[in-house]
């Protein structure tokens, strides 16, 4: 495939899940907040009672989806290649701690984008902060950072992750009693769009980001590393596409005043997407992406989500959260923590002896 | 005759370590973003240009290497793969 035919590839699937992402808040989904892959991790994780914060308990079908749709087209394309055994506990740590900046921002990089293109300008400075993330991280890369190679495993191994989304999807249909659902209302995980669109929608972007590797980091960390605008070129046209559609819909309203599922603390939402933009880089891709490479069988991507899962867990039973009030004291305590650990990762990773 | 090659990495560092390599040996070669149609992963690679019997000779120590194949107008030859990659 030669780059220009890629770069239309990646325009028109960005496109496309800019305008799939806005749809969702027209069906249902919290304002601004039609992808993000932090929140509705954090709203599964509450729904199966990891956390009790009942403003977000909902098994976010689009999550299922987006994990389902990447692992058929990367088997129906050959390209579901079972592989794990990079420094798991690493990325474990990592993916907790880009959990916990994402919700001191209040979304995930793809979230930002979307936050963006609706006009809340509090997300610039998350934009920001996450370029910043990336740029260190890039710092690391240049200087030796690796969590050393992958192995392959047996295929059994990287169907457990799309199976156990099936689970969740048949959770959600049956809903048990055990489960926590936020009543309509009751907060952003109370609305939510109809089950089979969410689903639908997760489908088809995590096939698309499946095909187009679209990361919102790789987009950054590229052009950093050898000007190479392709994933950037996606990342502007999520953007671009989402704002259209925003226009249209009358859900457009740009300012620095209150918006929906956001606050004004800008150091906080700054710093909040440094540490997931630095977490993320050494992960090698944003929460997005690393859900679709555990649907192409990337084990160690599941235990990036396991890290994310558990991560947004901790955020909700210790207040580590943001809420539209603003940033917690426990919750900067923790972010702070996060870039102390995250660069002592790096640290570890960049300058010890080779073996 | 001087054919293209892209070998493939489990770490950016490894690719920036071989293309230091190439260019000791002034062998032409450039940092990339994998090609989507060699893989669906998105680290760094190496597009280099040698002639085939220097293959073995630079690629040395072949543990940081996960792959190499060679660029043809029909797709990709593969020459080397890492063991149990």
């Amino acid at each position: 495939m030669n780059a220009k035919k890629e770069i239309i590839i990646i325009s028109i699937a960005s496109a496309i899940i800019g305008v799939l992402a806005v749809s969702l808040v027209w069906f249902g989904n919290p304002a601004n907040m039609g992808f993000c892959i932090a929140c509705f991790i954090r709203d599964t994780a509450g729904s199966l009672g990891l956390h009790r914060a009942s403003a977000t308990q909902y098994i976010r079908p689009e999550i299922v989806g987006l994990v389902l749709g990447s692992c058929l087209l990367a088997i129906g394309k050959k390209e579901f290649s079972v592989k794990g055994g990079s420094s798991p506990f690493t990325r474990f740590i990592l993916g907790f701690f880009v959990m916990i900046g994402a919700l001191m921002f209040l979304g995930c990089p793809f979230r930002m984008i979307l936050r963006i293109a609706g006009g809340d300008f509090h997300a610039l400075f998350g934009l920001a902060g996450f370029a910043v993330g990336i740029a260190v991280g890039v710092f690391f890369l240049k200087r030796g950072y690796s969590l050393k190679r992958t192995y392959k495993q047996p295929v059994s191994e990287g169907l457990i992750f799309p199976a156990i989304q099936i689970i969740f999807l048949i959770l959600l249909i049956a809903s048990p009693a055990f489960l926590f659902f936020t009543e309509a209302g009751g907060g952003p995980g109370g609305s939510h769009a109809p089950l089979l669109i969410s689903l639908g929608v997760g489908l088809i972007v995590g096939a698309l980001a499946q095909r187009t590797r679209l990361c919102m980091v790789g987009g950054i960390r590229d052009f950093i590393l050898f000007r190479e605008k392709r994933l950037l070129i996606g990342f502007g046209t999520i953007l671009l596409s989402a704002l259209i559609v925003n226009i249209a819909l009358g859900y457009f309203h740009p300012g620095f005043g209150t918006q929906p599922i956001a606050h004004n603390d800008e150091l906080w939402n700054f710093l909040g997407m440094v540490l997931t933009g630095f977490g993320s880089a050494l992960l090698g891709g944003c929460p997005l992406r690393q859900l679709v490479l555990a649907g192409e069988g990337n084990t160690d991507s599941v235990i990036t989500w396991v890290g994310l899962l558990v991560g947004a867990a901790f955020a909700h039973n210790f207040g580590l959260a943001s809420s539209g009030d603003g940033p917690t004291d426990a919750g900067k305590v923790a972010v702070i923590l996060g870039l102390v650990v995250v660069t002592a990762i790096a640290c570890a990773n960049t300058f010890k002896k080779k073996a | 005759m001087k054919e293209d090659y892209i070998a493939t990495f489990y770490s950016h560092y490894e690719a920036m370590c071989f293309k230091k390599k190439c260019d000791q040996q002034k062998i032409p070669a450039t940092l990339m973003p994998v090609p989507r149609d060699l893989s669906s992963s998105c680290g760094t690679c190496v597009l280099f240009q040698c002639e085939e019997n220097l293959l073995s000779f630079i690629s040395g120590e072949k543990d940081d290497i996960e792959m190499i194949v060679k660029c043809e107008k029909s797709g990709y030859t593969y020459k080397y793969q890492a063991e149990n990659s």
